[in-house]
């Protein structure tokens, strides 16, 4: 198996954006991956794009989104494909990216993900955000995306004694994270006072438990490991992926305080890279509702089941604690433009490793591996990459 | 309207929707709810015999989904109630299904572990076409 | 053929909507109600028909149903079999029978005694007899504070001990009664001339149940029981006095006050009152009427054994929520 590395990554702001479409943000974000190459990069290397997007397939554009944008951006004839796998649309273009390169066929592809979803009524909105869990029982039980995991976090609470304020100090948490982040969406503080009483969405949820609805776009350049270091003496490689399904409804699994998805893409991730949970200094992890970034802890290996909570009271996961989590906002604050958000990631991670995190204040100092976590709806897939700086 | 569920494809699941019909699964003996072409427990059979639940069952976990936030076909539900309750409840033979709760006195009254029983309920209305499933009561 | 009716179920809804509701929002209540049911933004006369049905086949072969009656003045849709919807929810065989009754308040009796007369054809050992009603009117009309919802079920069966049917005597004529509904209209309406419909109800029950003692040589002592159509507390009153029949006869089916007005439940309703209050050797008489104008009476006498109920009325009766009368505006899509 040939090894990842990768040499650039660009993304836009996640946020409201409505002079621009799809093809703006999508061409915004590879601009910037293509400056961000530190000996330049000639675009016509390019051999293959996987796209992440989940709402290309709900009115915007139907079918064949990926050739769409990789034409807008001067390269009508490379191999391009649109994944979708819901919220983790864009950690599946990345995995099968990075796939594309291990298997030798390709030596530089693009990794990608776009969402527009703030130029639809919340309605509509409504309508096709609904259909990333199992829409002939979940949906018409009257059940929204936000009411699958408080089905989660009613249980974890009942389970383990996780309390509101819990889930709550994971939404201040990210908010802090998001203030110094010059690419996140929601750039201010919240208290836990604030967090806990705004207004209710799905009960334990208030709508401080969930990640906004974002414009946003993220791109990022794989390369065959042996061939980077003629583009960059500062690749970060990719030592480790692992992507893993489970069943879409909630109802149909064995446990709703874990995702099966997360454990077993984990486990292929951390073997392939040879390290262990210990080892990640930093993490960015999909925080779609507050309940989610508490699973992940456990379910990624940094503590035992039901203990996450600790790590939140201990403030482990802060910046500047022993193991930040989400240092850019996470999707609760940096914003979660859905085919976007697993690449955003990459980027994220990408600058981190490189010290190039733009404020000196959100710089997480001398780290070495770092780890990304994308889910695709409830869990019915996830995806988790580790990372190593490259010197 | 990307989650729209047509009146075929609802009419195909009515033994599911209308009086919980499960599916047991000849070797492993255990019960699928909704059917799976292989059984969901042993991994290897595909072969089964319906089974009608009891609809009796348990709480495992549930929420309350505000109004405001509510799927568009339960908009007229959530116009009426203000928010209403969803469940996954654990049924006597086995299998978890997830479904409104109604004729709760009050929603704080709700607990893992609460007694329910299924009722035959309205779920939504879309095309003129009334579409009738299974709900749950405090038993 | 001896048929009786072995076991019985009762649905009300949970909501209730308080008397002091219709005076606190329009000053007073035209109905003689304490309080009424309501169906929840989820129930129709289909879910109220099924949750009635399944108690009353709580201890019955479903395989085993072979005619099923179904009435209501207020079917969710005008054209469409109802009985799919039933037959699916209870799972009933697909052979089944199956009859429709509806265009008055006598839409139970007629299906009872339909249900009675298609036993004798079909093969099967039991036939469900399906009532569930739910009248309505524009919220702006006096004659909408009365209704109510609610739903009842009969198992009945050839030769076998239990509530058995004696006699039914019917009466038809063409005098407009208190109300009436026109094609395409969801609600009913009041003719609004008071004395005359209410001389239409008397003489319609009298004609139906003198008819009936008659042909069952009967006085009107020999019923533990009577059940008239409730038309108001002084006429039934008195037409029940005119009819020889006591307070303590007329008291044991009485449930308007508490439910309101439903329609082609409503007497039926009261037949399953007075299952709780009854012996071997006692008769039933149940009248039902219906405006427009014509009445069935139908006579019944206990032979061993009660039939069976899983939750008796008293019991729904005390299953309940009070909601606001905005809650209830709500509820009828007004607001």
């Amino acid at each position: 198996m040939e090894g990842v590395a990768i040499i650039g990554a660009g993304q836009t702001r996640y946020g409201d954006f409505p002079e621009k479409g799809l093809k703006e943000l999508f061409a915004e974000a590879y601009f910037e991956m293509l400056a961000s190459v530190d000996r330049g990069f000639d675009p016509q290397l390019i051999q293959a794009a996987y796209i992440g997007c989940l709402s290309a397939g709900s009115g915007f554009q139907l079918g064949q989104l990926a050739p769409l944008l990789m034409g807008h951006v001067g390269l009508p004839h490379v191999y391009a494909v649109r994944v979708e796998n819901a919220c983790a649309s864009g950690g599946y273009a990345l995995y099968n990216a990075a796939c594309a390169i291990a298997s030798g066929k390709f030596n530089f592809v693009l990794a990608a993900g776009v969402e527009k979803m703030r130029d639809v009524s919340s309605t509509k909105g409504r309508y096709w955000l609904g259909i990333s869990g199992d829409t002939e029982y979940e949906r018409l039980a009257g059940l929204t995306f936000a009411g699958i995991y408080a089905l989660m976090a009613t249980r974890y609470m009942h389970e383990y004694g996780l309390k509101r304020e819990h889930l709550a100090m994971v939404a201040v948490k990210n908010h802090r994270h998001a203030v110094a982040n010059p690419k996140a969406q929601f750039r201010q503080e919240i208290t836990l006072e604030r967090a806990l009483s705004g207004p209710p969405v799905a009960y334990p949820f208030t709508v401080w438990d969930c990640s906004p609805t974002s414009d946003g776009a993220a791109v990022v350049l794989l390369c065959n490991a042996k061939l980077a270091k003629s583009f960059t003496d500062r690749p970060v490689y990719l030592a480790g992926f692992g992507a893993a399904s489970d069943y879409l409804a909630v109802h149909d699994r064995h446990t709703i305080t874990s995702l099966h998805a997360t454990r077993k893409a984990a486990a292929e991730a951390y073997k392939q890279a040879g390290i262990g949970p210990g080892d990640i200094d930093f993490a960015e992890v999909h925080d779609c509702f507050t309940i989610a970034e508490i699973m992940a802890y456990s379910d990624l290996g940094f503590c035992e089941e039901g203990q996450a909570h600790r790590l939140l009271e201990e403030g482990v996961t802060q910046l500047g604690g022993r193991r930040p989590v989400n240092v850019s906002g996470g999707l609760k604050a940096k914003g979660h433009p859905i085919g976007a958000t697993g690449c955003g990631m990459a980027y994220e991670i990408f600058r981190q490793l490189r010290g190039e995190a733009r404020e000196p204040s959100r710089q997480i100092p001398n780290a070495r591996f770092a780890l990304s976590h994308n889910v695709g709806g409830s869990g019915g897939t996830a995806a988790v990459f580790i990372y190593r700086r490259g010197d | 309207m990307g989650a729209h569920i047509s009146i075929p494809m609802y009419q195909r699941a009515i033994p599911q929707r209308y009086r919980l019909v499960g599916q047991k699964c000849v070797k492993c003996g255990k019960v699928n709810f909704p059917p799976k072409a292989v059984c969901k427990y042993c991994l290897s059979s595909a072969e089964f015999a319906p089974v009608k639940l009891s609809g009796r069952g348990t709480v495992y976990s549930y929420t309350v989904i505000a109004g405001g936030g509510a799927p568009p076909e339960f908009a007229e539900i959530a116009r009426c109630k203000g928010r209403y309750p969803v469940a996954l409840v654990q049924l006597e033979e086995g299998p978890v299904i997830i479904a409104q709760l109604v004729d709760v006195p009050e929603e704080e009254e709700i607990f893992i572990g609460m007694p329910v029983e299924a009722v035959f309920r309205k779920i939504y209305e879309e095309e003129g076409v009334i579409r009738y499933g299974i709900k749950f009561r405090p038993a | 053929m001896s048929v009786s009716v072995v076991s019985y179920g009762v649905y009300l809804p949970y909501l209730r909507l308080k008397r002091e509701e219709y005076i606190s929002a329009w000053g007073s209540c035209s109905a003689e109600i304490k309080e009424k049911t309501v169906m929840d933004v989820d129930e129709d006369v289909l879910t109220m028909a099924v949750a009635a049905a399944k108690d009353a086949l709580e201890h019955i072969e479903a395989e085993q149903v072979s005619v099923l009656a179904l009435a209501s003045t207020s079917f969710p849709y005008q054209e469409k079999v109802m009985a799919g919807t039933i037959m699916e929810a209870l799972g009933l065989p697909s052979d089944v029978l199956a009859t429709h009754h509806g265009h008055s308040t006598l839409a139970g009796t007629e299906a009872l005694l339909t249900a009675c007369s298609l036993l004798a054809q079909a093969g099967g050992k039991y036939a469900l007899v399906v009532v569930s009603d739910a009248p309505s009117a524009s919220t702006a009309q006096d004659i909408e504070h009365s209704l109510g919802a609610a739903a009842c079920a009969f198992v009945l069966a050839k030769e076998e001990p239990g509530l058995v049917l004696e006699g039914a005597y019917g009466y038809v004529s063409e005098v407009m009664g208190v109300r009436y509904r026109q094609a395409g209209e969801r609600g009913i309406r009041d003719i609004g001339v008071r004395s005359f419909a209410a001389q239409a109800y008397t003489r319609a029950v009298e004609a139906a149940v003198t008819g009936l003692l008659k042909k069952l040589e009967c006085s009107s002592e020999a019923y533990r029981h009577v059940v008239l159509h409730y038309y108001d507390l002084r006429t039934t009153a008195s037409l029940g006095k005119r009819l020889g029949f006591s307070e303590e006869q007329l008291k044991g089916g009485l449930v308007y006050e508490r439910i309101g007005d439903t329609g082609a439940c409503s007497t039926l309703l009261g037949l399953c009152q007075t299952m709780e209050n009854i012996s071997p050797g006692d008769r039933v008489l149940v009248c039902a009427y219906g405006a427009g104008s014509g009445s069935q009476a139908v006579g019944f006498v206990l032979e061993q054994e009660k039939p069976a109920c899983k939750t008796p009325l008293s019991v729904l009766l005390e299953k309940k929520r009070y909601i606001s009368y905005t809650h209830y505006l709500k509820l009828k899509g007004v607001i």
